[in-house]
């Protein structure tokens, strides 16, 4: 990707920023207001399903669904980037991974934000912390980067079949229900078919990465690095060949 | 003298899709029963050179893919078949409409920032341009309000200032002329002259084919994607309307013919 369109990322994704809030009284602080109430709201009602505590609960759940929200965004968001770059990729030139990157960037924004919010909540929710809590930064690599893959793979297949955005939708819902990111995977048993689910889940090992330092106070082992790392090598890779092989395709089909 | 553009055979196939061939469904269905959709070409087999410090313009009925070929030059579209070679660091500015890039929320010097980026230059040489910028366009009461509230020549002016101060090397116009009042226009044609005089290489397309002959070196005539003349502004613009637009057949002999290419 040329300097012009990684400038172009950055500073669209700036002025995206910017304008959200601009027409509102909280302005900025709605940023941490947003994410603050969505995760005050989920523990509130799922505590009462997992028959946990809901302190403990809260903790439990903002752990994985943090970086599940991110997940989720940058996935649909950059499945759209393409298309929706169609105001500015039909006039002049600029490279098609410019789009799903500047929406790699909002969200990644998004998280900060969100990632504060979550941790001034935890302030109040839990008394002990580990030193487990520093890993935290790099756990987040492998979530950016399956998202940025997976969302280039879909931002493709949106430019030519427009089916796959309530399917791509389903199929994100399909994979929240069944990881352990709302559900202690505790309450069911090891032979059950929903913990041979869990077990077999590739989110269950992206959720460890940050359940285990923030609610359990330990750290990822060695296999939930691995698969995560191998999972996200394998998505930016077919996400960068599939937008690098049909890119001079795209003008006809926006 | 430097090319600024070859093009060598090259082809722009559009495929003719109705909505309804779109849905997964029908593009598998297609697939299997190894149909294929309609094509239409929008360029034909154009081979053609443009050296640095021309002013080439381009004219031609309604689709006759002026536009298309301007779109070829800046990588927008890439041929389908054929090669395209573009000049290595010169910063090429495209004007293939006004306001490209233009984030309605976002006020006018915000806009200029994103639009000067988009034309390849750094943050901080906008920011050096900025006032000139803003005087030009004679938005200094409104520069900060955005620009969804500004009328359609405050618009236009704006986005013509920023394409024209950045110093382009490469400018490539279509039929963007007639924005703003009269003087406005004035001020925009007498700029464009100064760009061609310092040596900018300008490619215009319009439908005002007697400007073109006045201010080009060089013009083209395009028909169906294809060149039919291409050289002496003052002859190809006689034979263009003398025959109205019409591009004589294959066998019919042009008067003076005399196919003046540069190169």
């Amino acid at each position: 990707m040329d300097l012009t369109s990684f400038r172009f990322a950055w500073f669209y994704a700036k002025s995206q920023i910017k304008t959200r809030y601009r027409y509102t009284f909280l302005g900025f602080f709605w940023n941490f207001l947003e994410p603050a109430l969505y995760l005050i709201i989920l523990s509130l009602v799922f505590s009462v399903i997992n028959k946990m505590n809901i302190k403990d609960y809260a903790v439990f759940l903002f752990a994985a669904l943090v970086p599940w929200r991110y997940f989720e965004k940058v996935v649909m968001s950059a499945m759209e980037s393409i298309v929706g770059g169609e105001w500015l990729l039909k006039k002049m030139y600029v490279s098609p991974f410019a789009f799903p990157l500047n929406r790699w960037i909002v969200s990644s924004f998004e998280l900060l934000f969100s990632m504060t919010a979550a941790l001034s909540l935890f302030a109040f929710l839990k008394d002990d912390w580990s030193i487990a809590l520093i890993i935290i930064p790099v756990s987040i690599i492998p979530w950016a980067v399956t998202g940025i893959g997976i969302g280039m793979i879909c931002a493709v297949l949106f430019v030519f079949f427009r089916d796959v955005k309530p399917l791509i939708q389903m199929f994100l819902t399909l994979v929240f229900f069944t990881s352990p990111i709302l559900f202690n995977k505790n309450i069911f048993t090891i032979d059950s078919i929903q913990g041979k689910i869990m077990q077999w889940h590739p989110f269950t090992y992206f959720a460890a990465l940050f359940q285990k330092p923030i609610y359990l106070g330990i750290f990822p082992d060695m296999y939930d690095w691995i698969i995560t790392t191998l999972i996200s090598i394998l998505s930016i890779t077919a996400g960068y060949l599939l937008i690098k092989k049909y890119s001079t395709k795209f003008y006809f089909y926006l | 003298m430097k090319e600024i553009f070859n093009i060598q055979k090259v082809d722009v196939e559009f495929e003719k899709h109705s909505i309804d061939r779109r849905t997964l469904r029908e593009v598998i269905g297609a697939k299997l029963n190894g149909q294929e959709n309609d094509k239409t070409f929008a360029l034909q087999d154009i081979s053609l050179k443009i050296f640095e410090g021309e002013s080439v313009g381009i004219i031609g009925r309604n689709g006759a893919g002026k536009s298309t070929l301007l779109k070829v030059f800046t990588g927008v579209i890439s041929p389908s078949w054929g090669t395209v070679t573009r000049v290595k660091n010169k910063h090429i500015v495209p004007l293939l409409e006004l306001g490209i890039g233009f984030q309605p929320d976002l006020s006018g010097r915000e806009n200029c920032m994103l639009a000067g980026i988009l034309m390849g230059y750094s943050p901080s040489e906008i920011n050096l341009k900025m006032n000139d910028i803003i005087r030009f366009a004679e938005l200094e009461e409104f520069i900060d309000e955005p620009v969804k509230n500004y009328s359609s020549g405050m618009y236009a002016r704006l986005a013509f200032a920023i394409a024209t101060d950045v110093n382009p090397e490469v400018l490539l116009v279509d039929e963007v002329f007639g924005v703003g009042d009269e003087f406005f226009m004035r001020k925009c044609i007498a700029r464009m002259q100064r760009l061609m005089r310092n040596g900018c290489t300008t490619i215009f397309v319009s439908h005002n084919v007697d400007f073109l002959a006045s201010q080009c070196t060089r013009l083209l005539w395009l028909d169906k994607g294809k060149i039919i003349l291409d050289g002496n502004p003052n002859f190809v613009s006689t034979i263009y309307r003398s025959r109205q637009g019409i591009p004589p057949e294959f066998n019919e002999p042009i008067k003076n013919k005399q196919k003046v290419m540069v190169n």
